[in-house]
């Protein structure tokens, strides 16, 4: 029972949901006064999800709609269930709760899954495209992604998330060290294409393939899918600071405001050139982190 | 009598009965397979004595446990599939089942034997009897026969570094009682011969489970044979076989510990078959062939977790062996089931099948989630657990960059497997439908019959089975006891956390949760057209799942390495056959026709041995 409130109201589903929403309101607040505009009220996120909750929900005719329909619900129980795990080892680091360091790794990628899923089952072409590109995107920066946790792996020896924040508070976070920081730099950039935020959003794409993996979604469905990405804005820099900077709390605004300004001050790059930053320079630069972090630097 | 003697016994006399009497091939073949499996469930309840031939432990009690249940479902599935294509080829069934049977009294024979030259005639029959099934099936008999003699002489070829790998062991103990043999690297002074000995049987096992550089074989086979062969023998039988015999080596026959090297070569080749096994998945246009590559990558992670030489990581490599035959003998005969509604394996001609046949979209769903690790099935358990071995073997390690490098090539094949399942579940069953295979079928797809469909949905259902309860039923009934031992303490092994039955619950909690909103929201939707921006779309216009990774291919790097192996730069079979070849042009010059040249050439040779005469 305690645990299914764990994971309905705090630090579950309700309490990552309201959190993320501020996120999202920091975020296009602040991209609203870089570009010189007045940004939309605190309770917009609430608003536009609200919104979304009232309008008719449209399934293609040539979709699977089971699948098309579950794909949301699926993405958003994971996210949740990473949450409530990565939440649980901040808020006491001793307990053992469903999983570690693994576990949130694979569950953050259910995400991708569910979205292209969905897309394929819509029977759409423009969301298969698009479907194609995020998986393509997935691919490309899983790899540098996997090489600058292994930085955090290496120096901490352990792949629990409570003794990851512990051993961090008692001997020094990981940024403090040459690796950890361009590890750090480089899971930065990954969330990026994570988050599907510019200079990555090559899979939605609004201006190009018309919101891409979503454009069938509308409705109930669509407001899960856009609740998913706005917890996901909330989650991720919590797992960056759980990595990076032992789970403190300012370190997650920084990440944020960071994302923020990458995606504020970039134009969206092709998909192909996304693969190759991540596989070719990102790569590079992981590697050479994961080699000084084994020689102790 | 006891339970080997009736494993062993009653498959091959079923095959004779089905030569003896043709008519009841079927109910013979599904008799004695149901027989054999409940055989072999008694004996895994009740182990029989280790004797001097036969060996019954827990581990190869429970190999050949999941030998036999392959057996009966393949047998099952055959029935429908088979009579569909031979009314198709002529196809001899009564040999069809007779090599059936015979391959389960193989392999059973090699699993349960105690002595190395039993375990290779078992082998050895096991490679003629793939041969034979390869020949009898085949969709066109030149490529097949290509196909089976590729595959006839690299299993054969290997077999002969198996002989040599026994013989230096018997020559090093004088024994060839595998429980007697033990031998330790430590104890030899310059242990060359023990490693050349390991080596030769590693190269039969690389072989048969399909590990680089001998995997060239099961994408061919997948391609040619009948699918009920291909997730017969190379996916589950071949599997099962070639790592408990490289489990065996490495735990019984050998002590590897003290030379790291030997482990590192392991990871090494573990590494590098995920790897390019699962770029040559990306990539591949047929379905059977995307699953070949996909179940040799499979066998990487076996090799990788074996080689980590540290309990989890070796228990990992088992419950991997256990899982991956589940899941791609799932995925060929969910392939199978489509061949036979839509007559063709080609992803550009498939699409949209989903509606058509639900069972076995949710099937192949299950299996492929399993394979490519997604929480919380089976394939996310055991990926874990390898991953645990490799990284609890890091602060040991003499070659720390190296294990490094190799958590990380396993963790991104794993995100690579996902991204060519996610290219077949689209091409074959999501997506768009296809017109040519409406137009054609539109009345005639519907879901396989039920004895096509019950054994995939039984193997996807013990996916998520095996995957949820983990640790409750497949570690605690077949990989922690045939492993357990003072060198094992089991279950205190795992250095993570992980919980699969509590996680579960909550993920089907939340969807729940989802499903009430849906419901409370007014659960009513509108049925509409496609929106692709207000165009007209051609008929013939569609995304196919075909060139999902053409971005991927079309990079440098990858470009030079695609057109590589497309001419078969890294098949070791094309390489021995050119060499083979400019051998024999060289050596054939000299067979001109011409008595005088003979002749001169037989003076030449009297000759040179009259000289060492009077030396």
């Amino acid at each position: 029972m305690r645990t299914l409130f764990e994971f309905i109201i705090f630090p579950g589903f309700l309490f990552t949901a309201i959190a993320g929403m501020v996120f999202s309101w920091i975020d296009r607040k602040v991209t609203a006064r870089v570009q010189w505009r007045q940004g939309p009220p605190f309770f917009q996120p609430v608003y536009d999800f609200i919104k979304l909750l009232g309008k008719e929900t449209i399934v293609p005719s040539s979709a699977n709609s089971v699948i098309f329909l579950l794909s949301p619900l699926l993405a958003i129980a994971s996210t949740t269930l990473a949450s409530v795990i990565l939440w649980k080892a901040i808020i006491n680091p001793q307990s053992l709760f469903v999983g570690d360091l693994l576990v949130v790794i694979y569950l953050l990628a259910v995400t991708p899954l569910a979205v292209i899923l969905g897309a394929s089952a819509s029977g759409n072409p423009i969301a298969s495209l698009a479907a194609s590109r995020e998986m393509k995107l997935y691919s490309a920066y899983e790899l540098p992604f996997i090489f600058s946790i292994l930085v955090s792996v290496i120096k901490l020896n352990t792949i629990k998330l409570g003794e990851i924040i512990l051993s961090q508070q008692s001997s020094g976070i990981i940024f403090n060290s040459f690796s950890g920081v361009i590890a750090f730099v480089v899971f930065l950039l990954t969330i990026q294409a994570k988050l599907g935020l510019v200079p990555f959003d090559m899979a939605e794409a609004e201006t190009e393939i018309a919101g891409g993996v979503f454009i069938e979604y509308s409705g109930v469905p669509l407001a899960i899918h856009k609740l998913n990405r706005i917890m996901l804005l909330f989650i991720i820099p919590v797992f960056a600071s759980v990595l990076f900077f032992g789970g403190k709390f300012w370190s997650i605004i920084v990440v944020l405001v960071l994302i923020i300004l990458i995606r504020n001050t970039n134009p969206r790059v092709r998909i192909d050139q996304a693969i190759k930053f991540f596989w070719r320079t990102c790569l590079i630069f992981s590697i050479f982190a994961v080699v000084l972090a084994t020689i102790g630097y | 009598m006891n339970f080997i003697t009736y494993l062993i016994g009653l498959p091959l006399i079923g095959g004779l009965l089905c030569l003896l009497i043709p008519k009841a091939k079927e109910v013979i073949a599904v008799a004695i397979s149901v027989i054999t499996f409940a055989v072999s469930i008694l004996a895994f309840v009740f182990p029989d004595q280790a004797s001097q031939y036969f060996i019954f432990d827990k581990m190869s009690g429970f190999v050949a446990l999941f030998i036999s249940l392959f057996g009966f479902l393949i047998v099952l599935y055959s029935i429908k599939f088979m009579q569909k294509l031979s009314a198709e080829r002529k196809i001899s069934l009564t040999q069809y089942y007779c090599y059936v049977l015979w391959t389960l009294a193989a392999s059973l024979g090699a699993v349960l034997s105690n002595n190395l030259i039993l375990l290779l005639v078992f082998w050895g029959f096991l490679g003629l009897t793939l041969y034979l099934l390869m020949q009898i099936g085949a969709s066109d008999f030149q490529e097949s026969s290509a196909a089976a003699k590729k595959t006839f002489i690299i299993i054969g070829g290997s077999d002969c570094f198996m002989i040599l790998g026994i013989a230096i062991i018997w020559f090093l103990t004088g024994t060839f009682q595998m429980d007697k043999i033990s031998i330790n690297f430590a104890s030899y002074n310059s242990p060359s011969l023990p490693v050349i000995a390991f080596v030769c049987l590693t190269i039969a096992v690389f072989a048969k489970a399909g590990a680089m550089p001998f995997h060239t074989w099961i994408p061919d086979a997948a391609s040619t044979a009948p699918i009920p062969i291909t997730a017969y023998l190379p996916a589950s039988l071949d599997k099962l076989l070639g790592i408990y015999l490289l489990a065996r080596i490495c735990l019984n026959l050998f002590n590897v510990s003290a030379y790291q090297h030997i482990n590192v070569f392991l990871m090494f080749i573990g590494a590098i078959t995920i790897i390019a096994a699962v770029f040559m998945a990306l990539i591949q246009h047929d379905l059977k062939k995307m699953i070949a590559y996909m179940n040799i990558s499979g066998a990487g992670y076996m090799v990788l977790g074996i080689g980590t030489n540290n309990p989890v990581g070796i228990a990992g490599g088992l419950f991997y062996m256990l899982s991956t035959t589940l899941w791609t003998s799932c995925l060929f005969l969910c392939a199978g089931s489509v061949e036979c509604k839509t007559g063709t394996t080609d992803l550009d001609k498939l699409g949209g099948l989903a509606k058509y046949m639900p069972l076995t979209f949710l099937s192949s769903l299950i299996a492929a989630l399993s394979i490519s690790g997604v929480p919380p099935f089976n394939g996310f358990f055991s990926k874990w657990m390898i991953y645990q071995g490799l990284i609890s073997s890091l602060p040991t390690s003499n070659f720390q960059l190296l294990t490094l490098l190799f958590i990380a090539a396993a963790m991104f094949g794993s995100a690579l497997t996902l991204a060519s399942f996610m290219k077949l579940l689209h091409g074959v069953f999501l997506g768009q439908a296809s017109k040519h295979q409406n137009i054609k079928t539109s009345e005639r797809i519907s879901e396989v019959s039920w004895t096509m469909w019950l054994p995939q949905i039984f193997l996807a259902v013990l996916c998520a089975i095996f995957g949820v309860f983990a640790i409750q039923i497949p570690l605690k009934y077949f990989i922690f006891p045939s492993l357990s031992t003072s060198h094992f303490p089991f279950p205190a092994v795992f250095s993570g956390v992980w919980q699969p039955g509590l996680a579960t619950l909550l993920i089907i909690v939340g969807i729940a949760f989802g499903f009430i909103f849906y419901i409370i929201s007014g659960l009513k939707y509108r049925i509409s057209d496609t929106y692709i921006g207000g165009e007209t779309l051609p008929s013939e216009v569609r995304v196919t799942g075909a060139d999902f990774y053409q971005t991927i291919k079309d990079i440098g790097f990858f470009k030079t390495m695609y057109s590589l192996a497309e001419q078969k730069m890294f098949d070791i079979y094309d390489w021995g056959r050119k060499i083979v070849s400019s051998v024999g042009s060289v050596l054939s010059e000299l067979h001109t026709g011409n008595f005088e040249t003979y002749l001169s050439w037989c003076l030449i040779g009297a000759g040179i041995l009259l000289l060492v005469l009077v030396h």
